[in-house]
């Protein structure tokens, strides 16, 4: 990727990483896979940051906590897609690792309240429609106060 | 953004953390913001939508009002 600047290259990595592993990389393999110092990868994420394409672990800027729509971490919305499986940050993040990789996926999602085991599918390009909702509890304005509540 | 079975188990989530119902979002739409939002994050010239971006998409789904506006002070 010589042609772009790093910051292109830390972003295109880390989903690079992240698409083929289902895993999201950590900014030592980030800077492994792109020939670039780790200092240099620590300060591209916190332009990334500021950009809102990526969320470091708190207290720890080499982690990533969140790459929208993927995971760092284990959360309640697993999601299977192209033979792996991924995390999403929440439930429209389920939808967006489907809608990123251009590809059918399927979480085992559940009722946020009763813990009811309930399924999103996207089949075909398109979401299986069902009569479930998502509930959005933060206004627009505040999303990026605190990512991880949101 | 949690998953919910129904309107009630939302109002029951609610009242159980004494938080407001704010909007709801039906599975269509959360596809179609899925899709503005990540259809090209892998891509080189991914993006988060600009603040006037957004309200546009949530216009054209349906969704309006200061709520769905980034820019909107009235939650602060």
């Amino acid at each position: 990727m010589p042609s772009h600047d790093l910051d292109t290259q830390v972003k295109l990595a880390m989903y690079d990483i992240t698409a083929a592993t289902g895993r999201v990389p950590n900014s030592q393999e980030v800077s492994e896979r792109i020939d670039v110092g780790e200092s240099e990868v620590l300060a591209a994420f916190e332009r990334l940051q500021a950009k809102r394409l990526l969320l470091p672990e708190p207290g720890d800027p080499g982690r990533i906590r969140m790459a929208p729509p993927f995971s760092g971490i284990p959360t309640p919305f697993p999601v299977e897609a192209n033979g792996k499986q991924y995390y999403a940050n929440c439930v429209w993040d389920a939808y967006g690792v489907a809608a990123a990789l251009h590809c059918d996926a399927f979480s085992r999602a559940s009722d946020g309240h009763t813990g009811e085991p309930l399924t999103l599918e996207v089949k075909n390009g398109a979401p299986v429609l069902k009569s479930y909702v998502a509930h959005f509890a933060v206004p627009a304005a505040h999303w990026w106060d605190d990512l991880i509540f949101t | 953004m949690l998953l919910f079975r129904s309107e009630e188990t939302v109002n029951a989530w609610c009242a159980a953390r004494n938080i407001p119902r704010r909007p709801l979002v039906n599975l269509e739409q959360l596809w179609q913001l899925a899709v503005h939002w990540y259809a090209n994050r892998l891509t080189v010239e991914s993006r988060r939508p600009a603040p006037d971006e957004m309200v546009s998409i949530f216009a054209s789904l349906g969704l309006t009002g200061p709520f769905w506006n980034p820019k909107s002070d009235q939650w602060k």
